[in-house]
């Protein structure tokens, strides 16, 4: 194996990124996840457990990560949280009733020492729906002027039509890659 | 390098297995038949149907046959509506010049063969279509069979406050599951349900249900659910007959579930998966039959 072949396979291997995607359930984090790989979302169930997608995007090796939002899976969350490079936080715009709950959520989530350095993308999503909160509506319920700790960026998008998902994703991978891949 | 050689010779014996698989659809197979037809004196269908057994082993040899015949009257016949199989089955043999004298069993046979293969197609369209009916809570009928379902087995709990959320893409064909279960198999659901509130294995016994809904339904829609239709429903399978299935599925996963001793819910997708190999291994044999039989212990 050459030298250059080494080089090669570290670099591939530092272009790898973690990424987890929380947020309660029904917030349609298992859409966005087909979605974003190109699978059909018309018959999916809820998620009980997670799943796990490998997939590549511009030259990136993402490791995608989509854990269950019901209540009695939450307590779980804790178990994926080690070296996630960007946490993606899923919103169900149209949940009005749930928001409160959903900003807690988040909140409590911020405070993990294990998620501090992870760059926070909010997708507000189903923004297909008539009753559906704007991106702004929620960027203020869910206080995120507020957070200071953390790189972040609220993008409204459809799981459904794929609206808006590549630009947050693309967002995402800039900012996680200028925090690790300076170098590059 | 050596991986390179064994790429191209996979490669290669992959393009001859096209070229033999090109040249025997549509060339070979056509001098096949006809030299059989005239040393047995039978066309294709016919030596399919006396010579397989009723069931899988017969019907998704007939099903390749039609499909892939060069008659537009036997092509058509796969997608034949379920009161017009008499009059098909007639066309088929005369198209073929089939004497019923000489071969009195085979219209029989044929037609049976006719059910089963378009009422699969039929299955699938009926399924779907329950499927893209959502769950509605303001909807008396639907929330009425919810609580009905309640009464039969116990309440079991869902996600969040509303149940539509969870039944999603499955929509009424996962209520429509849950409930068939409970009311035609009540202790066996009851059995299963009393496991899901079990404080290390217990599960959501409605979401599982739900994913198990998902997975009979993608088994049915890729096809891999004939051999089974085939061998357990003489003629035209219906919803009835799906339901059934998930009553299979539901009562088999808990006991799968329960045998594995998984270290958490969260380990339930890399479960699930194991048992849906499962399942399409069973689906691989020809004798295959996924019916619940009721334990006289209960």
């Amino acid at each position: 194996m050459g030298l250059l072949t080494i080089l090669k396979k570290m670099k591939h291997k530092e272009r790898e990124m973690r990424l987890l995607m929380l947020g309660l359930d029904n917030a349609g984090k298992t859409t966005i996840l087909k979605k974003f790989n190109g699978e059909d979302v018309s018959t999916i169930s809820p998620t009980l457990g997670f799943n796990i997608k490998t997939l590549e995007h511009r030259g990136f090796k993402l490791n995608i990560w989509d854990v269950g939002g019901q209540k009695s899976l939450r307590s779980y969350w804790r178990n994926y949280f080690e070296s996630t490079d960007g946490l993606v936080w899923v919103v169900d715009s149209a949940d009005r009733l749930r928001l409160e709950d959903c900003r807690q959520e988040l909140s409590a989530l911020l405070l993990e020492e294990r998620l501090a350095g992870a760059t926070l993308l909010v997708f507000a999503n189903k923004q297909d729906l008539p009753g559906a909160l704007s991106k702004d509506a929620i960027r203020e319920a869910m206080a995120l002027d507020s957070i200071k700790t953390h790189h972040w960026c609220i993008i409204g998008c459809s799981a459904v039509t794929g609206e808006n998902l590549l630009p947050g994703v693309d967002w995402l991978l800039d900012d996680i890659a200028a925090r690790i891949f300076t170098a590059d | 390098m050596r991986t390179v050689t064994t790429w191209k010779f996979a490669l290669s014996s992959k393009m001859l297995g096209y070229i033999w698989q090109y040249l025997f659809s549509s060339f070979l197979r056509f001098w096949f038949k006809w030299f059989l037809r005239h040393v047995t004196g039978k066309c294709e269908l016919q030596r399919i149907c006396s010579g397989y057994k009723q069931g899988a082993p017969r019907t998704s040899r007939a099903e390749y046959s039609l499909e892939s015949s060069k008659s537009t009257v036997l092509r058509a016949a796969v997608s034949v509506e379920e009161d017009q199989v008499e009059e098909c089955a007639m066309a088929i043999m005369k198209e073929k010049k089939v004497i019923s004298q000489k071969d009195p069993e085979f219209k029989m046979s044929l037609q049976v063969c006719l059910w089963q293969i378009s009422g699969y197609k039929r299955l699938y369209a009926s399924v779907e279509d329950l499927r893209k009916q959502s769950f509605d809570c303001e909807n008396n009928s639907h929330e009425n069979m919810l609580l009905r379902n309640y009464q039969a087995v116990g309440r079991y709990r869902f996600q969040g406050d509303d149940p539509k959320t969870d039944f999603r893409g499955m929509g009424m064909l996962g209520l429509t599951n849950l409930i068939f279960f409970s009311e035609k198999y009540t202790e066996m659901a009851r059995q299963v349900l009393s496991h899901s509130v079990h404080p290390k294995l217990g599960y959501s016994y409605a979401i599982v249900g739900i994913n198990l809904t998902e997975m009979a339904y993608s088994l049915l829609r890729s096809g891999a659910l004939k051999p089974h239709f085939y061998n357990t429903v003489s003629q035209s399978p219906k919803l009835e007959h799906f339901h059934q299935l998930y009553c299979y599925f539901a009562y088999e996963f808990d006991k799968f579930w329960i045998e594995e001793k998984p270290e958490s819910i969260m380990e339930f997708n890399r479960y699930r998966e194991k048992f849906h190999e499962k399942m399409k291994a069973l689906l691989q044999e020809p004798d295959v039959s996924l019916c619940l039989t009721v334990d006289s212990k209960l």
